[in-house]
């Protein structure tokens, strides 16, 4: 007892994240959260085949568990099959590439990236990518930046403060949005603290949607052994990019099954960095030099950041800023759900998921809209053209750094 | 952040009290494990289950006969109000309510028993029993339309049981227009595809033509008329059909509840409430009779909430917000707080299934004071500054009196007012 | 009164009975089956679904133990698909006595009973929920069995010879002539119609009922009903047979049965097998009795609770109900009674329904001059067109186990996500209606065929739709002259709700209480079932016996 399957006693079949799921409500393809999670789960058995592969169309967004009443880990149980299906089936070559985000960031990135960003804007070169590796041609890909955030961390150095805090930057701060990274640091440093930025691999998350739980557990492995010097000392763990910071804090240890007192350690230890900001306002410990930031954003809280379950910090940290009003969305999920939306057959699926918020931004009139997780905001720029921001920009403007 | 009040619990009763609060300025956060009563039951608003009668008169009679009895603790006084209170909200949410709290309407359900209830959703009015087509009256019967695919609703069964009651009635399933890669047959699925302008003109074509053969005055559909815009997709299909419309509630998820939630969520959104969902809140933090905070479940550890006041609006057995944690001991799932239930477990169940007054487990709760305050089993008011409302307090079995929404209308706006 | 003429009337659809209607009509003796509701309607359909290794008996009733491990070779090779090969466990618990492993292996060794001391490490390896306290493992041929499937395998086998079942008729009286029974009124539930069956020999094979039935040919029988409770959790928690391995008591076996466990059992004595109640209090028993098996056991949801009379026969004072036999007893009214043309069988299991069928045929086809020998131990069976195939698995070094993703594969091949009716157990309408057309009499009738309303919800989608449905099935087929009334549907309706809360009633706590109060909210609350109770009543072929 205690295992994530055992969720399912939970479930009072009452069809609740049936009417909530985004996937469900656009899709053929898929049953829905009840269907696939607490329904199916009852006839897999962990020595024999999954029988069902629908299950591969759960985005992982956790809407369903967000909604439902009796607490079944519904994201989760189909994370856990669809580990199974593809540890029975293998990989494909296309799921290899895009779960290790550390590796293809790593590869784009550098001197090299503005050519690169230039052929991945060449429509031929596109269609080739999606006939051979199937991603979609029209998908959302970053482009990769000329120098890593670790690079200018390194070259600027590490500054001293009263306190000392740990930055997890995840991937897409290092090789794609650097200055994300700068302005979290520099949100932190602002408030007296000492950021240290430690030797770090990918969270493991498009490891684990992908269904490749051996190279996540890898990955989580060695980001613990990375940072549980650091936890040790009451040092608390920070980052910018909210679905590597719940992987770390949950979805890892609960999906993986790790249960060392390191990896627990590390968990209770990580933060979002707008939850570790509002706890620090709660205290009266934040700075609240703000200039006045006079506009009405539009803002998504990702379904990464709600699966917290910690409500919206960048919004309670935001409303900080004089003479800023952020309008949340209401939208569930912005499609893109990490790696998902990027797939061929899955690309149409994430667009029409993410239609409600693309309408809600678009409705807005602004031209900027604020969002926690990057592969939403670059989903959200991909579907409507308007520039997205992490809302630590928008702090890092409001205390002029 | 300290929020004025937090609510938990985001059916009726907790929706209307954080709305309440709101409106009158204060900073509210609605924190719900998730989605519950409001996305299983009718979308209808039971008050009592006095038949076709006086179901305010009948609050009346309970009230006198049973002092601790929700309704007596919210008031009389607070029933009309209450109810006028949702009207207005669902009103402007472009959803109106019918009906009145002087007598029930009886609406056939999707077995085709006779329901009684008092407030409505305009999109079922026209089905109370007094309007339907009686047998050998000579009218045109009753047509009860659903579809195939939808496994929730069986006209032949409901037109049937509406016979055998002295009705006329016929039931017959559409066939669905052709459909492009929808596959969602579910309920919340069929309200999406209503929600399409095409897909509707397309059904109504088809009732037309049933309409124009049977001479129908009168047709009966599921409750799945679409979500935001029900109002209209049923006057549409009324203006096309060439007859009178109802809705009949589905087994659950609700399409019509979710259509009231949503309304109320909007409401409160509008007041500058939040709601966060997937808060499980599981302890409170108290100093003395003051409660201080809650805590709800989160991702590596539990998140503190502070406010002045709370509000426990979590629901029964049913809703989630009283467990038996095993065979013999009941309890309050978000404060600990003492309840009221049957003393042994030999008393919890009758051997009949459908037994009338219904089972005494499902009537335990939290014994509350007039202010709606939890009491310990001496009476002593636990904390002062929450208050209990819906299914959460004792003394009453709300799906058995026919209470299930006006229990929770009622408390729900009183907490709200205070 | 329509007067029907065989041999031998059977009356019992359990499985003796139609294990013994397989064996006269091999012989080429003509049968009649008669049983008053659906096959398996009594005990056999309310038993854990063990095939025995004969463990359970080897101290205590030593004839048993050798019966079953006889039996449970050949059951396995004449109806292979109706036996989940689980293998099974006898382990020592802390709170056992260590001593008795050692007695019980050279008991198997005496009786037959093929055992084999199973390294603790690969007990672990195998089933690693079990209780890491334990402190021996022996492994048996214990297997899952289903009895309903069994039957119908009997019954198609005997057909296929040609003799006649009829359910759902009860039996009104038994003709007796002087000291000979010479036939028996029964009469069809579904229609009111007596008939008549004349017959040389009957065979009473009604189990707990036996003395019931034996009253009316003026006979006396006494048979100990004893009860014996069941409570099934929503998880496979375990893929082998778990026993205790100590002298059989209550809640000291553990049966994995498709997506479930099974917890068993009691034994209670009633007076009466068609009145007796499940109490909580041996529910919670036989839970902390799983929990010393199972550490988290009691956490487990428990969906659902029932209790079969088991048939054991008193001949002499015996002051303990356990202690009686297992075993079975062949009562030849003509010698023990001076009653011709009548045999009883009482005692006796599952298992060994064969064995009691063959000795029983062996005398009646002596009397009737038939010297052809019983066969029923060497023909395979066919299996019946209902059954969807098991499909089996091999596991690395351990049994080979049913594929419990069959139904789930079979709903993803054709996407039939949206037509599925009982969601909990995977039913689809068309499987439902396949199971209307070939003679369900009501939604128990459905459960017992495709799993209706067995899974964690306990019907609460799929009754009303169930019951919507066999209106609908059967009102379009109805003439105008036994038109089908919707009165009949209702009250399968209710009557099914009624035997569901029954079983529920002991083991509503956590989620499944919850469960319970969403179930009647939308029974009670949304569709009103409770204001049809004046509009149901029985007919149309839609009975449920008592």
């Amino acid at each position: 007892m205690g295992h994530l399957e055992d969720s399912l006693d939970q479930c009072i079949k009452c069809n609740v994240c049936m009417t909530a799921c985004p996937v469900a409500a656009v899709s053929p393809h898929f049953p829905g959260p009840k269907v696939v999670g607490p329904q199916a789960q009852r006839f897999r058995h962990a020595d024999q085949p999954v029988p069902d592969a629908s299950v591969d169309y759960c985005s992982g967004c956790r809407v369903c568990n967000e909604v439902c009443p009796a607490g079944v880990r519904i994201a989760e149980l189909n994370a856990r099959a669809r580990a199974q299906l593809v540890a029975a089936q293998g990989q494909s070559l296309r799921n290899r590439i895009i779960a290790r985000a550390g590796l293809v960031g790593r590869l784009s990135s550098g001197p090299h990236a503005p050519l690169l960003n230039m052929g991945l804007g060449l429509r031929p070169l596109r269609w080739v990518m999606e006939q051979v590796i199937q991603i979609h041609r029209d998908a959302p890909l970053p482009p990769a930046s000329r120098h890593t955030f670790g690079h200018w961390f390194r070259q600027r150095g590490q500054r001293r403060g009263l306190r000392q805090v740990v930055y997890y930057h995840g991937c897409s701060t290092q090789y794609y949005e650097p200055w994300v990274g700068q302005a979290a640091v520099a949100v932190l440093e602002h408030n007296g603290f000492e950021v240290i930025v430690p030797d770090q691999d990918c969270c493991g998350l498009p490891l684990l949607s992908n269904g490749d739980f051996r190279s996540a557990e890898r990955q989580h492995r060695y980001n613990v052994a990375q940072l549980i010097p650091y936890v040790r000392q009451g040092i608390p763990v920070v980052g910018t990019s909210t679905s590597c910071i719940l992987t770390l804090k949950e979805e890892a240890p609960e999906l993986l099954d790790l249960t060392s007192q390191e990896v627990a350690d590390v968990a209770a230890h990580t933060y979002d960095i707008f939850e570790f900001l509002r706890t620090l306002a709660e205290r009266n410990e934040l700075k609240t030099d703000f200039r006045a930031i006079s506009r009405t954003l539009p803002y998504h809280p990702p379904c990464q950041l709600r699966a917290h379950r910690i409500g919206l910090p960048a919004l309670d940290v935001l409303s900080l800023i004089p003479g800023l009003r952020l309008v949340e969305s209401q939208a569930a999920c912005c499609g893109i759900a990490g790696t998902y939306g990027l797939k061929r057959e899955k690309y149409a699926l994430a667009m029409a998921v993410g239609a409600p918020l693309f309408q809600f931004v678009r409705e807005s009139g602004s031209d900027l809209a604020l969002c926690d997780s990057e592969t939403c905001r670059w989903q959200i720029s991909h579907a409507t053209g308007v520039t997205t921001k992490h809302p630590i920009e928008i702090l890092a403007a409001a205390y002029g750094l | 952040m300290q929020y004025d009040s937090i609510v938990i619990g985001a059916g009726i009763s907790g929706m209307l009290a954080a709305i309440g609060r709101a409106e009158a300025g204060e900073q509210v956060l609605v924190l719900a494990k998730g989605h519950a009563a409001t996305h299983w039951a009718t979308g209808c608003i039971d008050l009592l289950d006095v038949g076709d009668g006086d179901p305010l008169a009948g609050v009346a009679a309970l009230i006198a006969a049973q002092a601790d009895h929700p309704y007596a603790i919210a008031g009389y006084a607070a029933i009309e109000p209450s109810l006028n209170r949702l009207r207005e909200i669902c009103d402007q949410g472009g959803y109106p309510l019918v009906g009145s709290p002087q007598r029930n309407l009886l609406l056939p359900t999707a077995a085709g028993a006779l329901r009684p209830t008092c407030l409505v959703p305009v999109t079922m009015v026209a089905g109370d029993a007094r309007q339907l087509p009686r047998t050998g009256s000579g009218e045109a019967p009753l047509l009860v339309v659903g579809f195939r695919e939808l496994r929730d609703f069986f006209p032949p069964m409901i037109a049937a049981n509406l016979q055998i009651q002295g009705f006329n009635a016929e039931g017959i399933y559409l066939t669905l227009p052709p459909l492009e890669g929808a596959a969602d047959f579910t309920s919340t699925g069929f309200a999406r595809l209503f929600e399409q302008p095409a897909f509707r003109a397309e059904v109504g074509t088809h009732l037309r033509r049933l309409v124009r053969d049977g001479g129908h005055q009168r047709i009966a559909m599921p409750a799945i008329l679409g979500i935001q815009h029900a109002a209209q997709v049923v006057a549409e299909l009324q203006a096309i059909a060439g007859a009178q419309i109802f809705e009949i509630p589905t087994p659950p998820p609700s399409v019509a509840g979710m259509r009231i939630y949503h309304i109320l969520e909007q409401r409160l959104r509008t007041a500058g409430g939040r709601i966060q969902l997937g808060a499980y809140v599981q302890r409170g933090e108290a100093h003395g009779t003051r409660l201080e905070a809650v805590y709800s479940e989160a991702a590596a550890r539990e998140q503190r909430h502070r406010a002045n006041r709370f509000v426990l609006a979590t629901g029964g057995i049913g809703g989630g917000g009283m467990r038996a944690i095993d065979a013999n001991h009941l309890i309050e799932t978000a404060l600990r707080l003492p309840l009221r239930a049957p003393a042994s477990r030999a008393d919890w169940f009758f051997p009949d299934f459908l037994a009338q007054p219904g089972h005494p487990i499902f009537r335990s709760g939290v014994a509350v004071d007039t202010q709606l305050r939890p009491l310990d089993a001496k009476n002593q008011v636990v904390y002062t500054n929450v208050a209990v409302v819906g299914a959460a307090i004792a003394g009453c079995d709300h799906i058995r009196e026919g209470a299930y929404e006006g229990v929770a209308v009622a408390t729900g706006w009183v907490a709200g007012a205070r | 009164m329509q007067t029907i003429s065989t041999d031998v009337l059977v009356i019992g659809g359990g499985a003796t009975g139609s294990g013994a209607l397989r064996d006269l009509a091999m012989r080429g003796i003509r049968a009649i089956l008669v049983e008053k509701g659906d096959l398996t309607h009594g005990t056999t359909g309310r038993y854990h679904g063990l095939l025995h290794s004969g463990g359970r008996y080897v101290t205590k009733d030593p004839q048993s133990a050798n019966e079953c491990a006889r039996e449970n070779a050949i059951l396995r090779r004449i109806m292979p698909h109706c036996i989940e090969d689980t293998s099974g466990f006898f382990v020592i618990t802390p709170w056992d006595d260590p001593e008795y492993g050692d007695l019980f292996m050279a008991n198997c060794r005496k009786t037959g009973v093929p055992v084999s001391e199973l390294p603790l490490a690969e007990m672990r390896r195998r089933e690693p929920a079990l209780n890491p306290q334990i402190a021996r493992a022996f492994e048996v041929a214990d297997a899952a069995a289903d009895s309903f499937l069994a039957a119908h395998t009997n019954v198609l086998a005997a057909r296929e010879y040609g003799a006649q079942v009829l359910t759902y008729h009860t039996l009104i009286a038994l003709l007796r002539e002087g000291d000979q029974i010479v036939g028996a009124i029964v009469e069809d539930l579904r229609s009111g119609e007596r008939k008549k069956i004349a017959c040389a020999y009957v065979l009473n094979a009604t189990g707990a009922w036996a003395g019931k039935v034996a009253a009316l040919a003026g006979v006396k029988v006494t048979v100990l009903p004893g009860k014996g409770t069941l409570v099934a959790m929503n998880h496979r928690m375990v893929n082998t047979v778990i026993n205790r391995c100590k002298l059989p008591s209550d809640g000291d076996i553990i049966v994995p049965v498709h997506s479930v466990a099974v917890i068993g059992t009691t034994d209670t004595f009633v007076p009466d097998p068609d009145f007796y109640g499940i109490e909580a209090e041996e529910v919670q028993f036989m839970l902390d009795e799983g929990e010393k098996l199972v550490p988290g056991f009691k956490q487990y949801r428990a969906l659902r609770a029932w209790a079969g009379v088991r048939p054991l026969y008193k001949d002499q004072d015996v002051t303990n109900d356990r202690d009686l036999s297992r075993t079975y007893k062949l009562l030849d009214h003509a010698q023990r009674d001076g009653v011709e043309g009548m045999i009883s069988l009482v005692g006796g299991k599952w298992t060994t329904y064969r064995l009691m069928a063959e000795d029983a045929v062996n005398v009646i086809a002596q009397r009737l001059g038939n010297t052809k020998p019983c066969r029923t131990a060497e023909e395979t069976m066919p299996t019946p067109p209902f059954e969807r195939r098991s499909v089996t698995i091999a596991t690395e070094d351990g049994p080979t186990l049913h594929w419990l993703g069959k139904p789930l594969a079979a709903v993803e091949q054709t996407q039939a996500y949206n037509d599925l009716i009982c969601e909990c157990e995977l039913v689809t309408r068309s499987r439902l209606q396949e199971a209307m057309a070939s003679g369900a009499s009501n939604i128990d009738d459905l459960r017992r065929m495709v799993r209706v309303g067995m899974g964690p919800c306990q019907g609460g989608w799929c009754v009303y739709r169930s019951s919507a449905l066999l209106y609908e099935e059967r009102s379009a087929k109805a003439d105008p002259h036994t038109p089908f009334h919707i009165e009949y549907a209702n009250a399968a309706l209710l009557h099914f709700l009624q035997e569901r809360w029954r079983g529920l009633i002991p083991v509503l706590w956590g989620d499944q209480l919850r469960q319970a109060r969403l179930d009647e909210l939308i029974f009670a609350g949304l569709l009103g079932i409770h204001r049809l109770r004046d509009h149901a009543r029985q007919g149309g072929g839609l009975v449920t016996p008592e």
